[in-house]
């Protein structure tokens, strides 16, 4: 055979082959495992429950076959949707409300990539939940997770650098000026009093509340100028800039080391760390956040809410529903609470002596209870951004706290414009 | 069936308390043309008596006579309607009807029929697909106590609906444009080899044979891609509607044009790009100068050393100097601050420049010290001879032997860092924000390129941005091989 036509033969063979390619029929094979995405950090409390969960779902149906992957947090929603968008999306994810609000948008073929849970469920299976924790799964009109934990910030503290400086611990009737007065005395050599990441959008709407704003109005428009506002982000930065009883630059990983090395006698932090912290050893504390001097209105952070989702494109929608039901158990929930501190969504054990009884578990609770939840909107997760440019063009001395929010807000109402 | 009982009652077969209890279980009927994936769409004809409260929907896949064997599906409150809401179809978790009209819910969003109503309908949710489902419906009192009596006759019924699942993508297309990208190479690597044979060049018989794998690849992993990026950068495509894009001309060019920050992003670009490929050169040549000393003692050592911040990966050393800057990082503690020296703009984008001459010196310096390694030494010793200056020997000698080399490798260097996303993905993902929806401080086109496709969710207008990106460094190629006529030196 002459090489050119050995040559042409290839050429057109391999080019008939590529245009003849099988296309992917979708049936599911019996082997084709169920794929679980989470986001726990590794070796973390949370993660060992959630595989300790996963086992057992494992050995009570050993015909499911499962496969878990991790994804960093910060990653979740942008690898969800580009997973969703070529038809390779998990088939269960946990995601926090936030994120549906991001995804709840999104569609592949005219289809949204999570599935709407509420065929999926009845009307009994779905009442044992707390109908607040129910409702934030929502997304328009479609349940886009099942509920598994809730969570919100609150002040923890290291009861040993109280103890060293003779002060009281934080109490539940503390106000701000009591925590920056007792912050500024417990700042000294490499110790400071309080670390919050200041920058940080998330870590600013508790101030906000206590000023009297709020991220959206009642009829969930943008409202970040609302109320005193303005002066809950010149509070919060002057926590560093005048006060100086925060580390400069901290964002919450910082904050969390600072924490866990004894360098910061509080923080303001989530249940989600606390396991972390008793690992580290450290004698810990919690208390409400304070009330705001200025307003006698109490901080109310946002209360998240983690629950368990089903991509559309799944072959295994049934599968993935029971374990996500499993997940969010009665037995998994309690363990879940009693070894991360994470509050249960499960009305029997919201009620329950498990959690009532429980010094820490009820100390969040009481925190939970003033926790304001931000509504399942595509805009609440676009809400950071524009407060962390506020927050930092405020900090380089740009432009005034009143500006910068009002320029947020406008950027903000533009953005859901559209 | 009640009906049933009553006779075999009267006969003498049941006893006579079954006729006392005879209670009035609803007659039911399962909506088959109706039901919907895991929603099983059920009509209850009922007559709640004044006693009545709710009505209780029990299932079970097997078939039961008691509700003990059964899980309880939903409840129906049966009582006053009077100022209770509507809630449209498609709107509640589940779907119930009531006279024709969705059905009213309390505060709490429980179903609540009147009492003069004569029954419901429900899309029971939570029913698994082919599989038989027995379902029965007990009227309750207020204390949730059956006021039926007997057994109960569930009816049986399933839904068979399927599951609505997005399309499987239709790779037709995709197959389509692999497939005539390859053709065209195959047949452009057969006119190649026609015009050898024409040429008489009959020398290297199969040479394409053997480039052919090279060029499939290439045509399937590169030309494909980039050809449909350019596609995407004239259509809507975003997250909300991915898949049913169209063609919208050059709209997103203009969108891109339009876009607040575009100038100041594509300024900073072109500081970085030109900064770090003017040091990475000026440094890797001095470098390479020192290094080619023939004085120097323990020149393996240095140029080990001086390889390191190249050899190790790119991201691990961006991490390590985005800890080393923390406030509470290395470099503070060294210099005994506590700054945050990534927080204001100058100083977060002099540092991003700065650590990525850092990584970026090492290679230059490699690449220039072989090519002084060529250099004749005659030159140079006649030179000395001559008494000529060493500054002269280096603007007269080197600097014009390195051309061939210094002139593709400041493209290249330049083409790279234009498009270097990770030291700035990683040390500061472009901030600090300078104005709101704007580019960050930091961010240059590649990395703000990244925010407008995954945070934005805006593929078209990403793709635009690509192809203007590449139109600027394929532009910028051309007119500094032009310039430099480094064509003609590298032949």
């Amino acid at each position: 055979m002459r090489p050119s036509a050995f040559l042409s033969a290839t050429l057109i063979l391999s080019t008939l082959l590529v245009a003849c390619g099988i296309e992917h029929t979708g049936d599911v094979r019996p082997q084709d495992p169920l794929i679980v995405w989470h986001s726990y950090a590794t070796n973390g409390r949370e993660e060992r429950v959630f595989l300790d969960a996963v086992n057992s779902f494992r050995d009570a149906h050993p015909d499911i076959p499962l496969e878990v992957n991790y994804v960093r947090y910060l990653e979740l929603v942008t690898q969800f949707i580009t997973a969703a968008q070529g038809g390779e999306a998990p088939d269960l994810i946990r995601f926090n409300h936030d994120h549906l609000g991001e995804i709840g948008h999104v569609r592949v073929g005219g289809l949204p990539v999570l599935e709407d849970l509420r065929p999926h469920l009845t009307p009994e299976e779905r009442r044992r939940f707390d109908p607040r924790t129910m409702q934030s799964m929502r997304y328009e009109s479609a349940l886009l997770a099942i509920p598994a934990m809730q969570s919100c910030l609150s002040l923890i503290y290291n009861r040993d650098i109280f103890d060293r400086q003779g002060m009281a611990y934080p109490n539940d009737r503390w106000t701000t000026d009591d925590m920056v007065r007792t912050a500024e005395t417990l700042s000294a050599g490499d110790v400071y009093g309080l670390a919050i990441p200041i920058k940080w959008g998330y870590w600013w709407t508790p101030f906000q509340t206590g000023y009297g704003g709020s991220l959206f109005n009642s009829q969930n428009v943008p409202s970040l100028d609302s109320g005193r506002s303005a002066e809950a982000l010149s509070f919060v930065l002057s926590l560093e800039q005048e006060h100086q009883v925060t580390p400069p630059g901290m964002h919450p990983e910082s904050m969390k080391t600072a924490f866990v090395q004894g360098r910061a006698a509080m923080v303001i932090d989530g249940p989600w760390n606390w396991g972390s912290y008793l690992d580290a050893g450290i004698n810990l504390g919690q208390a409400m956040l304070p009330v705001v001097s200025e307003t006698g209105l109490r901080m109310a952070p946002l209360l998240n809410f983690h629950g368990w989702s089903v991509a559309t494109d799944s072959l295994h929608k049934p599968e993935a529903v029971k374990l996500a039901l499993w997940l969010t158990s009665a037995p998994v929930q309690l363990q879940s609470a009693r070894v991360t501190q994470s509050l249960p969504t499960l009305q029997s054990l919201l009620e329950g002596p498990e959690i009532q009884e429980d010094e820490v578990l009820a100390g969040f609770m009481r925190q939970a209870r003033e926790c304001v939840p931000a509504p399942t909107l595509r805009a609440t997760g676009l809400v950071y951004e524009p407060i962390e440019t506020a927050l930092s063009l405020v900090y380089q001395g740009e432009i005034s706290a009143d500006e910068a929010l009002a320029e947020a807000n406008l950027h903000m109402l533009k953005v859901v414009g559209k | 069936m009640p009906y049933l009982v009553a006779l075999l009652t009267l006969a003498g077969v049941l006893p006579a308390q079954a006729l006392m209890s005879q209670a009035p279980y609803p007659e039911l009927r399962a909506v088959d043309d109706a039901q919907a994936y895991r929603r099983i769409r059920l009509e209850v004809q009922a007559a709640p008596t004044p006693e009545t409260a709710a009505y209780q929907v029990w299932f079970s896949r097997f078939p039961f006579e008691r509700t003990q064997d059964a899980e309880l599906h939903t409840i129906i409150k049966v009582g006053d309607t009077a100022g209770l809401t509507r809630t449209p179809i498609g709107e509640a978790f589940e779907d119930c009807w009531s006279d024709g009209l969705p059905i009213p819910r309390d505060a709490s969003g429980m179903p609540v029929i009147a009492g003069s109503a004569g029954g419901f309908t429900c899309a029971l949710s939570g029913m698994l697909p082919f599989t038989d489902y027995f379902l029965a419906v007990v009227p309750v009192n207020a204390n949730g106590v059956s006021l039926a009596g007997g057994p109960l006759f569930p009816i049986r019924t399933r839904t068979d609906a399927p599951d609505l699942r997005p399309a499987e993508p239709d790779t037709r297309p995709v197959l389509f444009a692999l497939g005539s990208i390859v053709l065209s190479l195959a047949i452009l690597l057969l006119y190649l080899r026609w015009r050898d044979l024409q040429a008489g060049r009959s020398n290297a018989r199969l040479a394409h044979l053997y480039i052919a794998p090279a060029m499939i690849a290439l045509a399937a992993l590169t030309f494909y891609p980039v050809l449909y990026g350019i596609w995407l950068s004239f259509t809507d495509a975003n997250q909300t509607h991915l898949g049913e894009h169209v063609w919208i001309g050059f709209k997103n060019f203009g969108t891109i044009l339009d876009s607040a920050g575009t100038a100041r992003v594509g300024l900073f670009t072109l500081i970085w790009a030109v900064a770090n490929v003017s040091a990475h050169l000026g440094l890797g040549l001095l470098l390479a100068i020192a290094l080619n000393h023939p004085g120097l003692k323990g020149r393996t050592v240095y140029r080990t050393l001086l390889l390191l911040p190249w050899a190790i990966p790119g991201y691990i050393s961006v991490l390590a100097w985005r800890g080393m800057l923390e406030p509470a990082g290395l470099i503070n503690a060294v210099l005994g601050t506590e700054l945050d020296w990534l927080a204001s703009p100058n100083s977060a984008r002099t540092l991003v420049i700065l650590v990525n001459i850092w990584l970026g010196a090492p290679f230059m310096m490699m690449a220039l010290s072989g090519a002084l390694q060529s250099l004749p030494r005659e030159s140079y010793e006649a030179a000395e001879v001559d008494g000529v200056h060493p500054w002269r020997q280096f603007l007269h000698l080197t600097l014009p032997s390195l051309k061939s080399i210094v002139v593709p490798l400041s493209l290249l260097g330049f083409i790279w860092t234009f498009n270097m996303f990770h030291v700035i993905f990683l040390l500061t993902r472009g901030k600090p924000d300078v104005a709101f929806g704007e580019p960050g401080a930091t961010d240059i086109l590649i990395t703000y390129v990244y925010d407008v496709a995954f945070e934005y969710g805006n593929y078209g207008i990403a793709a635009a941005w690509s192809v203007a990106i590449f139109l600027m460094l394929f532009a910028f190629s051309w007119f500094y091989l032009k310039q430099t006529r480094a064509i003609e030196a590298i032949r």
